[in-house]
């Protein structure tokens, strides 16, 4: 491609001029990099030393080291943040929600993949398009849902005399179930591409021969189909869970109570009532971020292939 | 013979649809469903309440849509949805494309090690983080104290300066310190600053101090105090939020160029820079025409990722002050939520879906004209 711009400006690199450019060059690359990456994680760094101190430490000096270290704040912080039913939550939403969609994703990979009919085509497409919807645009569709499903079910069971006030019936909306739901089918679109994608590249001799030999399709997939997925599994549960865990704006509609509540609404909620209790919050924000830092810091090379692997498609 | 091949047949489509349908029937009740019931009510007159059985609710057109069109704030929303777009499209992208071809050619050394910093900001939540830079560009927050640290350091720098030949002032001194004062305390010194200076600030009305160290301590309130309005002043409160737009999620798209620039031909590059190609010239004639797919892809993600912005900007600014951060799915939550207006509330949420799939379909229009490869 254009070679002629190439040729024409060939002799750059190569004359003193050029190479005081290229050293030039080198030292501004290291400065943008250097700059971005510690950009990247100064707030982040200066959120976690302000969480040990004071808050009063904290208004009169923003830059400084703790005067007084303040390890109290994280005390404080969990107990009136309710991170005793917070991190459970999320620890159940994340692990039930992440095995959910990798399961149905791998079962439905499987199918589209190689017992395909005329149906696969549309069914697959479908969810390609699901990859570039976000349910967050959804929240308030949903909400109306999940509830009203709740209320003509209940209207149901109370017309049949199961139960005696439609409106306290709840298999939907503000349950654990309905939080379940909601988070495997917005995780399904990517993963079932992903999943599909990977199943192709199986050799279909290898199912053909299996079905010669007189195994079921739900053998094929337990001995022949699951264990060859175990690697784009972890990918795809690599890059779901982070996805769960820091889910706000689903779970901030469909949940009201205070036990079924996640780590980014807690967070949030802690935050709006004690705006002032610099020291609290920011230790709340610290409890926050670790879990998904420490994630990071453990599966960064999965992670790093998840990213480049689940972005591919539009 | 002809028997068992149907049967095989039959457990083959059964197998299909017990392996597909659990996903499926999911995948529908989570999206399909909600689309159609909002589009539904976008068209109707539902007031909330039960939706079966309760009171009587009907389709009334296009109504919703009309007054969405007319209603300034929707216009305000959906202006900063577009400047969100654009500072990803046009941020995120480029500055990822760089970073991704530093690391990728070795410009900069250890480039794993910049990628993993460049990308820790989005793995973590976007909540916690819109919080952690709500203090950060509060009026009184880090931004606030970095800069008046500045200038405070700048007046006691005055200050020495002056006390270096001495402890007692002299005009000119006092002239030289007042430039590093605030102005506004300058201003209340009244029309002659030195005559006021000596004044009212001098301990003792005695030119030569006696404990200069104290002085310089009492002097470092009448620093200038700068104090940011960008949560505070309209017209500047999308500048934080598209900064943190662009500061969260540069990193991913560092790690998906790189990626696919690991896939392209290193002899090409390396025959290339034989021949006396720049880096620059490498970037532009080879790498971005091997990339532009997958750049494709990431403009769509990008534009997908941008019009369902919520938690960021709920977490920053709640869509204040006086809506002015708004973008279409806050807009929509507080039509809902505060303003109990479930028809409109549907509209918005048909708008952003339909919104987005045009801006996609215009990505895709782009790529064909310019010829980039599927």
């Amino acid at each position: 491609m254009s070679t002629t711009a190439i040729d024409r400006e060939k002799s750059f690199g190569t004359t003193p001029v050029g190479r005081a450019f290229a050293i030039f060059g080198k030292a501004l690359a290291y400065a943008v990099m250097g700059l971005f990456s510690f950009m990247a994680v100064f707030p982040i760094l200066w959120l976690i030393m302000n969480s040990f101190k004071s808050s009063s430490d904290y208004q009169l000096d923003k830059i400084g080291l703790p005067k007084e270290f303040f390890p109290i704040n994280y005390q404080g912080a969990w107990q009136i943040g309710d991170f005793s039913i917070l991190l459970p939550n999320s620890v159940f939403y994340t692990v039930v929600g992440t095995a959910g969609v990798v399961l149905l994703a791998t079962l439905a990979g499987f199918a589209f993949a190689k017992l395909g009919g005329k149906a696969a085509k549309p069914m697959y497409g479908s969810f390609v398009i699901g990859i570039m919807l976000s349910l967050s645009s959804l929240m308030i569709p949903l909400f109306l849902q999940l509830s009203q499903m709740d209320l003509a079910l209940g209207s149901l069971f109370v017309s049949m005399g199961l139960i005696k006030d439609s409106r306290a019936f709840h298999l939907f909306y503000n349950t654990r179930f309905g939080v379940i739901l909601v988070y495997i089918g917005s995780g399904l679109p990517l993963a079932i591409y992903m999943i599909t994608e990977y199943i192709r590249g199986i050799p279909t001799s290898l199912v053909e021969a299996a079905r010669i030999d007189g195994a079921s399709y739900w053998r094929i997939f337990a001995r022949i189909i699951l264990p060859m997925c175990v690697p784009i599994i972890t990918t795809v549960s690599i890059i779901t869970l982070p996805g769960i865990w820091n889910e706000f704006a689903l779970i901030n509609i469909i949940v009201g109570k205070l036990d079924l509540q996640s780590l980014p609404l807690g967070i949030l909620r802690f935050s709006g009532s004690r705006s002032a209790d610099y020291g609290k919050q920011f230790a709340a924000l610290v409890i926050g971020l670790l879990p998904m830092l420490i994630f990071y810091m453990a599966f960064q090379k999965q992670i790093t292939k998840g990213v480049s692997g689940g972005a591919v498609k539009g | 013979m002809a028997s068992a091949r149907t049967s095989t047949r039959q457990e083959d489509k059964s197998a299909y649809w017990a392996f597909s349908l659990p996903a499926f029937i999911l995948y529908i009740f989570v999206f399909a469903f909600p689309i159609i019931l909002s589009a539904v009510i976008s068209l109707s007159n539902y007031k909330g309440g039960q939706m079966f059985g309760g009171e009587p609710w009907a389709i009334t057109g296009f109504k919703q849509y009309s007054i969405l069109f007319q209603d300034s704030a929707f216009w305000q929303a959906l202006k900063n949805n577009i400047y969100i777009v654009l500072v990803s499209v046009f941020g995120q992208l480029p500055l990822g494309f760089v970073f991704a071809y530093l690391i990728y050619r070795k410009v900069v050394k250890f480039g794993e090690f910049w990628q993993g910093i460049l990308y820790v900001p989005a793995i973590i939540s976007v909540i916690v983080l819109g919080i952690m830079w709500k203090f950060i560009f509060a009026p009184n927050g880090l931004i606030a104290d970095l800069i008046n640290f500045g200038n405070t350091h700048k007046l006691v720098a005055a200050l020495d300066a002056v006390f270096k030949s001495g402890s007692t002032l002299s005009d000119d001194g006092i002239r030289y310190i007042l430039k590093s004062m605030d102005p506004s305390v300058v201003g209340m010194l009244g029309d002659n600053p030195v005559a006021g200076f000596k004044e009212q600030l001098l301990p003792g009305g005695s030119l030569s101090i006696a404990d200069p160290v104290a002085f310089i301590g009492d002097m470092k309130n009448y620093a200038p105090k700068w104090t940011p309005e960008f949560m505070t002043k309209q017209n500047v409160a999308m500048i934080p939020i598209m900064f943190v737009t662009l500061w969260c999620w540069t990193g991913m798209y560092v790690i998906l160029f790189n990626a696919n620039m690991q896939k392209i031909d290193s002899e090409v590059i390396e025959a290339a820079r034989i021949d006396g190609a720049t880096e620059m010239q490498t970037a532009r004639y080879i790498v971005l025409p091997a990339l532009s797919g997958i750049l494709i892809n990431a403009a769509i993600l990008c534009i997908a990722g941008s019009m369902n912005q919520f938690a960021l900007i709920w977490a920053m600014t709640e869509g204040g002050p006086m809506n002015v951060t708004e973008v279409l799915s806050i807009y929509m939550y507080r039509t809902a939520t505060i303003g109990q207006n479930y028809p409109l509330s549907n509209a918005i949420a048909m708008i952003i879906i339909v919104f987005s799939f045009i801006l996609i379909g215009l990505t895709k229009l782009a790529e064909k004209r310019m010829g980039g490869k599927e």
